[in-house]
This record gives structure tokens, sequence and C-alpha cells, in this order.
């Protein structure tokens, strides 16, 4: 690591134990536990690849591993908080959550097979791997969540403040990786995957510090997104959470059956009347 | 278009439609369930341009078009037109402002039902995407003063009668659920 990396490394540990305390402090994990188990993942997982580049050396293949395998389960957690906020707030209105909830599962389902069959045409290394993995889940979640907002905009269900800075956060980091991670994937699954192969082995020792320099590059835009994004959420959680509104009362189930169908009778025929004006 | 430029674009539009849904002051973020449902009275989706339609009908009647070609000088006339096409395209954003609040009305009910039909909240959705492409067209051909002014005038009757049956729509959903609009508004 180099002198930046090494602090922006102390800056985002530093960073993600005052996000944890804000969490706690807040008691965000009795309203959003899963995005508590996500910033305490974060955390966790820097202390052990912090411990296991101390014990194995930064270059070391176990090092390589536990950072890929740890990017892995950051991004698992990352969606578990994202399932959470979808259904924050959007459970209590049962219609309009049955339908959200198909939507979100089938783009859920097609955008998790996409990830899968593009991380399984991938070269056999963890590295690509993971990152082709990382990278289209991080652009799921920013798709699931773009329909999600589309959802909530269109029916007039706004989320509330402080879930909204972490939805943006979330956004954030997720666009800055999916940027990052194609730029980087490109360069090692494209351009640089002929000098892996074994015949290549001799230009290897000369590769090394090309290959370190977009490493550094792609790790300090990492870790600079990445404190802007728990920046975001402090900055969210630095006042106490307000008290959640209450959950709406619901009408009689006849009542969406009987002006639904009369109201789009009314909308089709405002549009009968334009497209006569049109003839 | 590469791999990277293609990423590039999509992560923009998708970040782009992001930010506009996320910022504050947006109207759907601005103002969370009392936004959603109402404000007290002002929320309630009502056909407010209904009271100036006999008015605006009668602006715009072929009558009152012959009657100023008839009695006022060419000048006078030609301005008369110039403020009967004004007219006209207030009325035209009353009429989208009107078919906004119906289709408002819709969604509220949706969201405050217990289970909703597909077939019905997909036809809204492309019945509301058709009436803005549709209202973008005749407010092109209004301003270009291809759309006979009497035809507009025509509208006025369908919207008279939206009126007063949304009027009665708000009326029986707020009997019905005994007010949870009402304390919707007020959350």
């Amino acid at each position: 690591m180099n002198q930046l990396e090494t602090f922006l490394s102390w800056s985002t540990l530093t960073v993600e134990i005052v996000l944890c305390g804000f969490v706690f402090v807040r008691g965000l994990q009795k309203i959003l536990p899963f995005f508590a188990i996500y910033t305490s993942t974060l955390l966790m997982s820097t202390i052990s690849v912090w411990l296991i580049y101390a014990h194995y050396g930064f270059n070391s293949d176990v090092s390589y591993y536990a950072y890929w395998i740890s990017v892995l389960i950051n991004a698992v957690a990352r969606s578990l908080a994202i399932v959470e906020l979808c259904q924050y707030g959007l459970r209590a209105y049962q219609g309009i959550w049955g339908l959200a909830l198909r939507v979100l599962a089938g783009l859920s389902l097609l955008l998790l097979a996409h990830a899968a069959i593009d991380a399984w045409g991938q070269p056999n290394a963890l590295g690509i791997y993971g990152m082709t993995l990382d990278r289209d889940l991080a652009f799921s979640s920013m798709a699931i969540l773009a329909i999600l907002f589309v959802i909530r905009h269109y029916y007039g269900i706004a989320l509330e403040p402080v879930q909204r800075a972490l939805a943006a956060g979330i956004c954030f980091v997720c666009a800055v990786d999916v940027i990052a991670n194609t730029i980087f994937h490109n360069i090692l699954a494209n351009y640089l995957i002929s000098f892996f192969q074994m015949s290549q082995k001799a230009f290897w020792p000369a590769l090394q510090p090309q290959l370190q320099r977009v490493d550094d590059v792609w790790s300090t835009i990492h870790l600079f997104s990445f404190m802007f994004t728990m920046g975001i959420w402090c900055y969210a959680l630095r006042k106490p959470i307000p008290a959640s509104a209450d959950a709406p009362v619901l009408l009689p189930a006849e009542v969406y059956g009987r002006m639904s169908p009369a109201v789009n009778l009314r909308l089709s025929a405002f549009n009968d009347r334009l497209v006569e004006l049109l003839k | 278009m590469n791999e990277v430029s293609m990423v590039i674009v999509m992560v923009g539009a998708l970040s782009g439609v992001l930010v506009w849904l996320l910022v504050p002051g947006n109207k759907s973020s601005a103002s969370p369930d009392a936004g959603s449902f109402g404000d007290g009275d002002h929320s309630l989706p009502r056909a407010r341009h209904y009271q100036y339609f006999p008015q605006i009908r009668q602006a715009l009647s072929a009558a009152d078009a012959r009657y100023l070609n008839e009695h006022a000088s060419p000048d006078a006339a030609r301005k008369a037109l110039r403020e009967r096409r004004k007219v006209a395209q207030r009325f035209l954003q009353g009429l989208h402002e009107d078919f906004s609040s119906l289709a408002r009305l819709g969604r509220v009910i949706a969201a405050l039902s217990p289970e909703i039909s597909r077939k019905q909240e997909t036809e809204r959705l492309i019945l509301t995407l058709k009436f803005q492409v549709l209202y973008s067209l005749v407010q092109l051909r209004l301003y270009t003063g291809s759309v006979p002014l009497d035809q507009i005038a025509g509208l006025t009757g369908l919207v008279g009668r939206l009126a007063i049956r949304m009027d009665e729509a708000m009326a029986q959903v707020s009997a019905l659920s005994m007010g949870p609009l009402g304390q919707n508004s007020r959350a």
C-alpha cells in the first residue's frame, strides 16, 4: 500500500467506527436491522482484512482471497439492507406492496441471473470473478432502488429523510463501484488477459508495476467514494431519528373494485376527446 | 459503443433518475404521508376549473366568433382571437390539472386498498402516459393555430360532468373510509 492508500484505509476504519457508533446510539438496529448488520459487517471485514494483511503480508495469496471474499460478503450484506429499504414503510400499503414485491422480485431474479451468468463466463480467477459479481450486484442494487423509488413516487408514498439518505449513499457507492469495476475489469479481462497466459511468463515481472498502478487507482477511487458515502450516512444520523409515521387506515376492499374501473373509464374519455381534437 | 461507455451511460441515467427521486423538494419526497394523500382539503382531488366552464364555453363558441367578425373592427377581432387562443391554452392547462387530479384519486384509492389489480394499475399508467403525449400534441397544434377553438369548447362538457362525478366519488370514499384520507392528511 502506498501512503495515500494507508491514510485512506485508516480514515475509512475511523469513519466506519463512527458510523457504527451513530447506528447503535440512534437505535437504527430497531428500525433497520439489516442496515445495522451491513455497517457492522463493513467494520468487521475491514478489521479482519487488516489483521490478515498484517499477518500474511499485503501481497500474499491469503490476503488476496481474504479481500475478495470480504468484498462479496459486503455485497451480500448490502443487498439485504436494500431489501429491507424496499419494504420499509411500503408494507403497510398492502395492495401496493403486493404489486411492488412482484415487480421487484422479478427484476431481482433477472439481474441476479445476469450477474451469475456474467461471472460464470469470466476467466478462472477470484479477482475477476469477484469484481464481475460485485459490479453486477451494484448495478442490480441501483436498478432495484430506482424502480422502488419510481413506484413510491408514482403512488406518493415518500421515504422518510433518514432512509432516503441511506438509500442515496448506497446508490452513490454502487454507481462509483459499477463504473470503476467496469473500467478495471475491461483493462484486466480484455487488454491484459493475454499477458496472464503461461506463454507470456517472461513479461510478468515487467507487468507487475503496471498492474500495481491500476490497482492503486482503483483502491483510491473505491475508498474515497466509500468514505463519502459513510459521510452521508453519518450526517443523516447526526440527529435522533424521528418516530415512524403511523400505519395508514386502509379502505374496504370493495372501494377499489368499484372505483378504480370508473376512474380509468373517465381517464379514457379524456384521451378519446383529445384524439378527436387531433383528427 | 464499447462496454465501458455503455455502462457509464446506463449508470449516469440511473443516477439521474435516482437523484431526481431522492432530492428533497421533489413533490413526492418532500412531504411523506401528508403529501401523499393530502394536506388538508387542498390535497383531495377536485376539478377546480369547473366553475369557469360556462364562461369558457361562451368565450370559445362559434357564435361569439361570428358576432366579433360582424360587429368589431378587424384589429379588434384579431386581438380577440388571440385572447381566445390564450383562454383555450389556459383551459387546456386546467384540463391537464383535472386529469392529474383524477389520476391521483385513482392512485390514492389504490394505495389505500388492501388488494389491487395489476390490470387496472397498468391500464391507468398507460392512460396517463397516453394523455401526456396527446396533451403535448394538442398544445402544439393550438400553438400553431390548427385546432378550431369550438372543438376545444366541446371538451368543457366532458370536464364539467367529470367534476361532478369526482366530487361524488370523493364523498363516497370519505364516507366509506370514515376519514382515512383525513387521518393521513393529519399525519
